[in-house]
């Protein structure tokens, strides 16, 4: 199987963006991984370090394999934002 | 051209920056100039075009860049031998007015051969308020002093009356004095070297030689980014002012060998002074550019040549004039420099090649707090706390960030010793150290940023006033990679305390008597009894916390650098007895693991 990385966690897998750790399909290399992932969200104001003055809105998103539940990738937003979108160009 | 002098004219033109650097701090009486070390001096071709950028702040390489381009068309037939200009208009180059650009034209056998352009944050700049940082501008006419270019020598001749304008507008004008003439020797002392060089080598080969260098630079930049996949790579910073949140929001595309940077979807700009101008945007990407994709490249041209930018007009980064931007440094630009970090360490991180050259976001909020008022000798003091400088390294793919470890834009920032600030500033400080729990967990913790706490000693005026221009209270902005978390956000408290309050030696935050309030923006005073304390961010970390090696952890327990809750609940380290369970901790992170699937959104 020809395999490359997508990033520090993933790998492309016969055209799919797969978890590094287990290999388990996530999604088509032209669609969104984080979709396909196993999302928890968590307040920043309830990390431990949080400042004083932590917004209470923003929070911390998750994104783990939803297989074996490695955590693939993190992403700060408010709720009303989207999913940050990487995308790897696959040649053919 | 034989490889052998073209690699001594490359050391050469480095060495004329090094040196002109050195020159700059020696000469300048400026804290944020001879320890925070925010400065730069680079070298230009004669058309204005980068030609060796050197350290400091390298947000300003391009910047200056287009300063010396400025000052041509403005200029046209009246640059001569001995001159030098002053600019310092965000709207035409620079990024903000407090950060002055001095150029100066070098000329050999008659001719214009090259640029010396160098920057200190002056004094003061007369701004709403001291120190150049104004929370309480409006617009950029309530910014300060404020040149597009002008000449400040003639031939040598220093023009009397342009000086003393400048320096009348100013507070504290025997210091803005010394900014500049430290500006001048900088200036000096670079064309003195590199027409050393010149005469050494002959004008043909030393042209040939930078001709040569630039299109190395272009060349070897372009295979890197071939190297790298195609692709996109997105990033998003938040920053708040006064209950406003503005977003940068970075598209960064890869396609063979070129760069394309999209700010696309950032707010527009702010009726506050966080925006900045589309030449700060510019510099802002390139800042971390530099280091993390050329690292192993001489910073010129023609590195600037496969980079793209899309700055929306009006928006937050590319911003209309007259709005303010005097916070822009600390503000828009940084939020820049933090999204194109990001976006260039997944693009690291995605390639077989280039992975270990990868790294979370380092340092992303200067806290950068200005101090000014009457010091324990008579005199105006205005300055800035230095440890804004300090930072906190980002993790990295081979290792953890460095604590209280710097900054991606400025390979040289540092923070000056306690004695220093107390020396210049009716202060006293309680305590100065790293902050517990400020990195970004991760398989690689980021760095530590720090906390400090000061009160007023020994001042005439009973206390001095401070102006704060802080972001980063609101939304983390150190951002981890790879599943890492983002490093820890600034506070600012002041610590309302009367005399049976008073604590001579509080030893944190906590112990600090008296009401706390939390601040962020304006102008606050630290008198009588009170007190001020300040943590600043941590670097993002990378990778799973749960895969960090439980050993670790507990050193880092140990060390102070992270708190047993954080070991336990993030870390997922089990303890017994206040000693590490090995089996409880495989049991944990197990559990956490299967709880990621269990609490899906």
């Amino acid at each position: 199987m020809a395999r490359r990385r997508f990033s520090d966690t993933l790998v492309l897998a016969d055209g799919k963006i797969c978890c590094g750790a287990c290999e388990r399909p996530l999604a088509a290399a032209d669609r969104s991984w984080k979709e396909q992932a196993a999302l928890t969200v968590v307040p920043v104001a309830s990390l431990p370090g949080a400042g004083l003055g932590t917004d209470s809105r923003i929070v911390l998103r998750r994104f783990a394999c939803s297989g074996c539940g490695s955590l693939l990738e993190t992403e700060v937003a408010l709720p009303e934002d989207p999913f940050l979108e990487d995308r790897i160009v696959v040649a053919g | 051209m034989d490889p052998i002098t073209f690699s001594i004219i490359r050391h050469r033109l480095f060495r004329v920056v090094e040196e002109a650097v050195m020159t700059l701090k020696h000469v300048s009486g400026s804290a944020i100039t001879n320890e925070g070390h925010d400065l730069m001096v680079s070298l230009y071709r004669a058309d204005g075009s980068l030609l060796m950028g050197g350290v400091g702040f390298l947000h300003h390489l391009t910047s200056a860049a287009e300063a010396c381009k400025a000052i041509i068309r403005r200029f046209d037939g009246q640059i001569h031998e001995g001159d030098l200009f002053l600019l310092n208009d965000p709207y035409t180059a620079a990024l903000h007015t407090s950060d002055i650009y001095l150029i100066a034209p070098i000329h050999y056998e008659g001719r214009l051969v090259a640029w010396s352009a160098c920057f200190v944050h002056v004094f003061d700049i007369g701004a709403m308020n001291p120190g150049g940082f104004a929370p309480d501008a409006v617009d950029i006419f309530t910014e300060g002093f404020s040149s597009p270019g002008l000449k400040l020598i003639d031939r040598g001749e220093m023009r009397q009356d342009v000086w003393d304008t400048i320096l009348n507008m100013v507070r504290g004008p025997e210091m803005v004095a010394l900014d500049l003439r430290s500006m001048i020797a900088c200036n000096n002392v670079a064309g003195e070297r590199l027409i050393a060089l010149f005469e050494k080598y002959g004008a043909e080969t030393v042209d040939h030689a930078c001709r040569m260098l630039i299109e190395q630079s272009e060349q070897r930049l372009r295979e890197r980014l071939r190297e790298l996949p195609d692709g996109q790579w997105q990033s998003r910073q938040y920053l708040e002012v006064k209950g406003e949140t503005y977003r940068v929001v970075l598209t960064m595309r890869k396609q063979g060998d070129e760069l394309v940077f999209d700010f696309t979807g950032s707010s527009p700009q702010s009726k506050y002074s966080v925006n900045c101008s589309k030449w700060a945007s510019l510099g802002g990407l390139f800042a971390p550019l530099f280091p993390l994709l050329c690292y192993d490249i001489t910073w010129n041209e023609g590195v600037i040549r496969p980079v793209r930018m899309i700055a929306p007009e009006g928006s937050i980064v590319n911003c209309a004039r007259p709005a303010p931007v005097s916070v822009a440094t600390v503000g828009a630009i940084q939020s820049v420099n933090n999204a194109a970090c990001a976006t260039i360490g997944k693009m690291l991180a995605a390639s077989e090649r280039y992975a270990e050259e990868s790294t979370a976001v380092w340092h992303a909020n200067h806290f950068a707090i200005f101090m000014f008022g009457t010091n324990q000798r008579g005199g105006l003091s205005i300055g800035i706390l230095t440890e804004t400088f300090a930072g906190a390294g980002g993790a990295r793919h081979v290792g953890d960030g460095v604590d209280i470890g710097g900054e991606i834009p400025n390979p040289i920032s540092r923070m000056a010793n306690v004695e220093t600030i107390e020396a210049t500033f009716p202060v006293r400080y309680l305590f100065r150290r790293r902050l517990k729990d400020s990195g970004g967990p991760g398989r690689h913790r980021g760095g530590t940023g720090g906390e400090m706490m000061i009160v007023a000693h020994d001042a005439p005026d009973g206390g001095i006033d401070y102006v704060v221009s802080g972001k980063g209270t609101k939304f983390p902005q150190s951002d981890g990679l790879a599943g890492g978390y983002p490093g820890a956000l600034n506070d600012y408290v002041w610590i309302h305390a009367d005399e049976s309050d008073a604590t001579a030696f509080a030893g944190s935050l906590a112990d600090m008597k008296g009401r706390h309030e939390p601040i962020s923006w304006g102008v606050y005073p630290l008198r009588g009894k009170d007190g001020l304390y300040v943590r600043w961010n941590g670097g993002g970390g990378l990778g799973d916390p749960l895969d960090r090696p439980a050993e670790q952890v507990v050193n880092d327990v140990t060390a102070g650098a992270i708190s047993t809750r954080a070991a336990e609940e993030v870390y997922g380290v089990a303890f017994k007895d206040g000693v590490l369970d090995a089996t409880l901790t495989e049991t944990r992170r197990r559990d956490l693991k299967a709880r990621r699937l269990q609490e899906v959104a």
